[in-house]
């Protein structure tokens, strides 16, 4: 039954283990074919995916959440009665209606610092799963796709920076950068590409041996039509999987850091910053404690489920057991 | 620490006592109810005194388990490396000294060790030291003029260049130690008259044994001194010449004293007091909560003091000490350097709302301070800001200021006389300090009603900020000695490394030298506050007020009681003790 | 096999000279070691400064005093801190041997629970076991670790006084004296290593669930196993023998390469707990702007785990016969 549905399945990504670092996992059969079926595909790929991901209730309950934190925090910030810097009268007051958060002791409206909060973090997540990202799957993909004395050189880098223990190394460069949020961003960004580069290593790997590359390069293909027409479409879904649960970790490398006291300085802020400030007010000023922290699980939790419904959704296969 | 049987006896007690608390009025905290957390009190009335218990009340031996901040990481206090406060705290305990202050910043000559110190001379200044008879290092060796001199000689900064003390402030200006009636008498002239002679050889850089010292180096020599100087800095002290001696030492985790069995003096009620090393001072509460810890001795900050408010059987007790925060200008900045913008912003700061809002939350007792020099509690204290309007919060005074010396508003931007307009500037602090970010924040708040835009910035490098002069406006504290001359020399002499804003002014050091080396103390303070007004008037450093202490301990621990001043706590340690059940 | 374990050593260590070469320059240039001294007060006489200047190279050339550092190493010197007493090599290794003790019992726990946990979610998916455990799991994931710390720290204080006994302890890793025998001693540690220990253990155990239960799933729905099934051959043993061997094999690279991770939330843990280890270190060096503390640091710990990954990958081999290093 050679019919397009079942050609469209093989066609997705194969499946990566979802922690870092087990580059050579499982592989799929993908089928070769020529270049016109492949846009074709491509789109009906992107409806399916679509329509795998809203089938997965969670996932979808989980972006609808996060979307409305977005909106709060972007367009609620700017609209909201109090500016972050605003210095109120009331000092230290419970959640009230006036102040749905609370203030803090000088009279700042914690509702506009959460807000503020969460857009900063927001920002260095986002920010962190694109470095990561793009930095990683170049490095990742031109060392599966060469091999040789390259993949050893690039991916013993890669090894080098990956077994470093993330948070003390950024929190050393983020003592030496001084606290502005887009450098917190590089910081760990630029440690943690290793992870996306060897995830998208052993996709590529995989990949490489397939009859349709085979017979791409047997036709004359370059390296280059190799690599952006047939590999990276190929290794997007897990690389698109990986990215999304890279912000959730990123939002908490921050929160860590930030805590230690290398992170986000004043006057930015974000919500580590906000928490850390506060740990000490858990049993006085409780507020002050427990929304920026709520808001940290709201994001995290909901970009994993996210990403949990984006992998089923681009790897069907693992749905039902039969054991 | 407690024993765990008194342990179990508590937790016991504590939850009997909170669900009488929660039958009675539906459970409302630690508010003082009954007998608990009273034992301080008295404090702010009699601060010498209170929490007295006579020994007789007491418990024969038990521990008490105090929090130290810092790890020790050098053992001789007077050298630079080994000034730190928390340090300091806890080695002065096995070492003598000549003075110490009390809580109510009054200084005493130290009765266990010294007969009688006194000027025998004023022209030139001589100070005879009578030390008691008995007085001896746990050793045998009796205590003695060789001591003074030793110590002498370490710090005067000629005898050996490369000791590294602390400071030299007064052993510089010492012509000669000698000692007679088998060195029981310590004579002491100086070359030029020093005011705060008391301060030397006193518990802020108390004396190390000049006969163990001779051990490890020649100490007739230059290279000899240092060599057995560092080595004071890098052994865990065996020595005793006070109440305690160091019974254990655990880098990284708690020194434990129990008591000097050959001291010449009262024996301390304790049998052993362990200082615990915790770093975080947020996870202070906690400990003491736990009982891991049964004395701590943080920075207060609201929900820090409210938390232990609210922990049973814990007393707690706010002073006010010799630390004090002020805004520094930096004159290097060509608009600071103009006399009437410092004027106005100092006068659109309104204190009194900065204190309501930073350490008013958690006690009420903080007001502005008046003087660069003193303390309300020291004899010296004037008040020298107050007729300068400086403070005040009174912002259409200010923007007079500004319009009388030409200043004009454009927009919500000031321009200068010349037709400039000010630039924004940085305003600094501490990074991690919550309180002075608030500050900071509230300066700008209120250079923003003048026109002039203020950013606030972090530093991690207080102490590079400063010598690099890398800020225009800055928030720290001083700690104001209660020897003040030889500090406001330091502090604001135009020649003075440590007058970090670059202030000059003639006549104020003129009157700052002359009252470093006054023998008379009123003659002294005169000077120094009159060198104070011109330097208030100049609108150099805004004094904002004094940085409360905060002491927190369990009840059932006598005798202790806050020290605010850098004597801390421990300076009668040797009375401490447990109450008698 | 040897061959292959000594080329990756070998080809570690330039990368490794490399990375502190950027790590000291980066410091050096922006970190000023005399801060502390310098906001004394009273300030110290310019002649310490002076002294101290010389005693931490920082009068040299940057190349020269980089250079002077790695010569030093070789004669197991690792340089001057700012503290003068502190000879900076034992130091480290001492508080990394704190740290290991925490670490190990943490990672023991977690990769027990994450097995167990992972096994039954998977055998039993989409079950309300299942999604219980993932519920959990994705929480545990998304809360930051010092803020669950510091929320376990006063349920654990909660816990004593329900008791009514000192069983729970919040500082440190013992306490400093105990009364009444080896007994007293061994509860004393136990009581104080509990809270630091789920701290830690509760992050790892949530991701390796999630791993192992992938892991888990992949194996089961294999055709070795469905065979092994059709067969006749019991479920348990098909759980034993065919599944549960084969899904762990992946589970010790994750664990190997989770070490720079766990030590990263050592350092959050130790904080929370005033444990004196490697992390708090860390924490106190870059505070005091110690270079050179910095750096021995960074190269023990990343010297750790290279080793530390070499074994597993090792391991790796011996479990999964497929495997052949060339």
């Amino acid at each position: 039954m050679p019919d397009h549905t079942k050609s469209d399945i093989d066609a997705t990504a194969p499946e990566v283990p979802e922690t870092k670092g087990t580059g050579e996992g499982t592989t799929v059969a993908g089928p070769s074919r020529t270049e016109r079926e492949f846009t074709v595909a491509e789109r009906s790929q992107a409806q399916l995916v679509i329509r795998r991901f809203l089938q997965h209730r969670l996932a979808v309950g989980s972006l609808i959440v996060l979307l409305a934190v977005v909106l709060l925090a972007f367009v609620g910030g700017a609209l909201w009665k109090y500016n972050v810097a605003d210095i109120t009268p009331d000092e230290s007051q419970p959640p009230s209606w006036e102040h749905p958060f609370g203030t803090d002791a000088v009279g700042h409206d914690s509702f506009a610092q959460v807000l503020r909060g969460t857009q900063i973090s927001l920002g260095v997540a986002v920010l962190v799963a694109l470095i990561a990202t793009f930095v990683g799957t170049i490095w990742g993909a031109v060392a599966g796709f060469y091999r040789g004395w390259l993949d050893t050189v690039l991916m013993r880098i890669a090894d080098l920076v990956l077994t470093l223990p993330l948070l003390a190394v950024a929190a050393v460069l983020g003592d030496v950068a001084g606290g502005s949020w887009w450098l917190i961003a590089f910081i760990i960004g630029g440690l943690y590409w290793a992870y996306v580069s060897r995830v998208a290593r052993g996709v590529v790997l995989s990949l490489r041996e397939k009859e349709f590359i085979e017979a791409s390069k047997a036709l004359g293909a370059s390296d280059l039509r190799i690599i952006f027409k047939h590999l990276v479409p190929n290794a997007l879904g897990s690389v698109i999987v990986n990215a999304t649960i890279l912000v959730a970790i990123a939002i908490l490398i921050e929160t860590a850091l930030s805590y230690l006291g290398f992170g986000v300085r004043p006057p930015d802020t974000s919500l580590g910053l906000l928490v850390s400030d506060n740990q000490t007010a858990v049993s006085t000023r409780p507020w002050l404690f427990y929304f920026p922290g709520l808001f940290i699980i709201i994001i995290a939790l909901t970009i994993n489920f996210i990403g949990d419904g984006l992998r089923d959704a681009f790897d069907p296969q693992q749905k039902k057991v039969r054991a | 620490m407690l024993t765990s049987k008194s342990r179990v006896v508590r937790s016991a007690a504590l939850i009997a006592g909170a669900a009488l608390a929660l039958s009675a009025c539906g459970g409302g905290g630690g508010d003082g109810e009954g007998q608990t957390g009273q034992i301080f009190a008295d404090c702010d009335t009699n601060p010498n005194e209170c929490n007295s218990v006579p020994a007789d009340q007491l418990q024969d031996g038990g521990e008490v388990t105090f929090a130290m901040e810092k790890n020790i990481e050098n053992w001789n206090i007077t050298s630079a490396e080994g000034n730190v406060l928390d340090s300091a705290m806890a080695i002065k305990t096995v070492l003598p000294y000549t003075f110490y202050t009390k809580p109510d910043l009054s200084v005493a000559m130290n009765e266990d060790l010294l007969e009688s110190a006194e000027m025998v001379s004023e022209d030139p200044q001589v100070i005879e030291y009578k030390i008691k008879q008995d007085a001896a290092w746990s050793d045998g060796t009796p205590i003695s003029a060789e001591d003074f001199i030793y110590n002498w000689k370490v710090q005067n900064g000629t005898d050996c260049p490369d000791c590294a003390p602390a400071s030299t402030a007064g052993y510089d200006q010492v012509k000669s130690v000698e000692g007679s009636d088998n060195g029981k008498t310590v004579t002491v002239t100086f070359t030029k008259p020093f005011t705060d002679w008391q301060k030397m050889w006193g518990s802020g850089e108390p004396m190390y044994p000049a006969h163990i010292a001779a051990e490890h180096g020649d100490i007739n020599t230059p290279k000899g001194l240092a060599s057995s100087y560092e080595w004071l800095g890098k052994n865990v002290p065996d020595y005793s010449g006070n109440a305690f001696k160091i019974d254990k030492w655990e880098n990284n985790v708690a020194l434990t004293l129990v008591p000097n069995e050959n001291y010449w003096g009262d024996k301390p009620n304790l049998g052993r007091v362990v200082f615990r090393v915790i770093t975080d001072a947020a996870q202070e509460p906690t400990a003491l909560q736990n009982g891991e810890v049964n004395v701590i001795y943080p920075q207060p900050q609201v929900d820090l003091v409210n938390q232990i408010k609210n922990i049973p059987n814990v007393s707690s007790h706010i002073g006010l000490g010799l630390t004090w925060e002020h805004f520094d200008f930096n004159l290097d900045n060509k608009f600071l350097a103009e006399e009437p913008l410092r004027d106005a912003l100092f006068t659109a700061v309104d204190r009194q709302g900065l204190i309501d809002k930073t350490v008013g939350q958690f006690t009420d007792k903080v007001k502005p301070l008046n003087s660069h020099n003193f303390v309300p509690q020291q004899d010296g204290y004037q008040d020298v800001v107050s007729e300068f309007g400086h403070g005040t919060g009174d912002v259409e005074a200010a923007k007079k200021i500004l319009t009388d010396a030409g200043y004009t508003l454009k927009g919500d931007q000031l321009v200068d006389p010349d037709g400039t307009a000010i630039p924004a500037m940085r305003i600094r602090y501490t990074t991690g300090n919550q309180i002075r970010k608030d500050q900071c924040e509230l300066f700008a708040q209120a250079a923003r009603e003048l026109g002039v835009k203020v950013n606030v910035q972090p530093t991690d490098d207080l102490g590079g900020t400063l010598v690099e002069g890398d800020y225009d406006i800055m928030v720290f504290a001083w700690v104001m000695s209660p020897f003040p001359y030889s500090g406001g020399i330091q502090l604001w002499h135009s020649e003075s490394e440590s007058n970090f804003g670059g202030y000059k002014n003639a006549q104020v050091d003129k009157l700052l030298t002359e009252a470093a080396s006054e023998t008379d103390k009123q003659t002294a303070n005169q000077k120094l506050n009159e060198a104070n007004r011109i330097m208030a008037e100049d609108a150099y450093v805004l004094p904002l007020y004094q940085k409360p202490t905060f002491i927190a301990a369990y009840d059932n621990i006598g005798n202790i009681r806050n020290n605010s001043t850098l004597d801390t706590p421990t300076y009668n340690i040797a009375q401490w003790g447990l109450r008698a059940e | 096999m040897l061959a292959y374990a000594l080329r990756r050593l070998l080809i570690s260590v330039p990368i490794l000279i490399a990375s502190t070469f950027i790590v000291f320059i980066g410091g050096a240039l922006t970190a000023n070691p005399l801060n502390q001294l310098q906001a004394r007060n009273p300030p110290p006489p310019p002649r310490v400064l002076e002294l101290e200047r010389q005693r931490l190279n920082l009068d040299e050339p940057l190349l020269e005093r980089y250079w002077n550092w790695l010569i030093g190493l070789f004669q197991g010197d690792f340089g001057p801190s700012v503290h003068s007493n502190l000879d900076l090599g034992s130091e480290v290794i001492a508080r990394f041997g704190v740290t290991f003790r925490l670490i190990f019992l943490a990672m023991l726990i977690a990769l027990i629970l994450a097995i167990i946990v992972g096994v039954i979610s998977a055998v039993k998916q989409y079950t309300k076991l299942d999604y219980t455990f993932t519920f959990f799991g994705f929480l545990f994931l998304a809360m930051p670790s010092f803020w669950f710390a510091i929320l376990l720290k006063e349920a654990g204080i909660s816990f004593n006084n329900a008791v009514g006994e000192q069983v729970l302890y919040t500082i440190g890793d013992s306490s400093v004296y105990v009364a009444g025998g080896a007994w007293a001693e061994f509860t004393d540690v136990l009581g104080h290593m509990v809270l630091p220990t789920i701290s830690l253990a509760l992050l790892s155990f949530a991701a390796w669930s999630r791993f192992q239960r992938a892991s888990m799933l992949e194996v089961l729905n294999s055709d070795y196993v469905r065979l092994a099934r059709a067969k006749g051959l019991r479920r348990g043993k098909v759980m034993r023998k065919h599944a549960l061997r084969t899904a762990l094999i992946p589970l010790t690279t994750v664990t190997a390469l989770d070490l720079g991770a766990i030590i990263s939330g050592a350092v959050v843990t130790e904080n929370v707990y005033q444990w004196r280890g490697a992390g708090s270190f860390l924490l106190e060096s870059i505070r005091n702007d110690d270079v050179y503390a910095i750096q021995a640091w960074l190269l023990i710990s990343a010297t750790f785990i290279i080793l530390f990954n070499l074994v597993a990958d090792l391991l790796y081999g011996v479990l999964d016969p497929r495997i052949r290093y060339a």
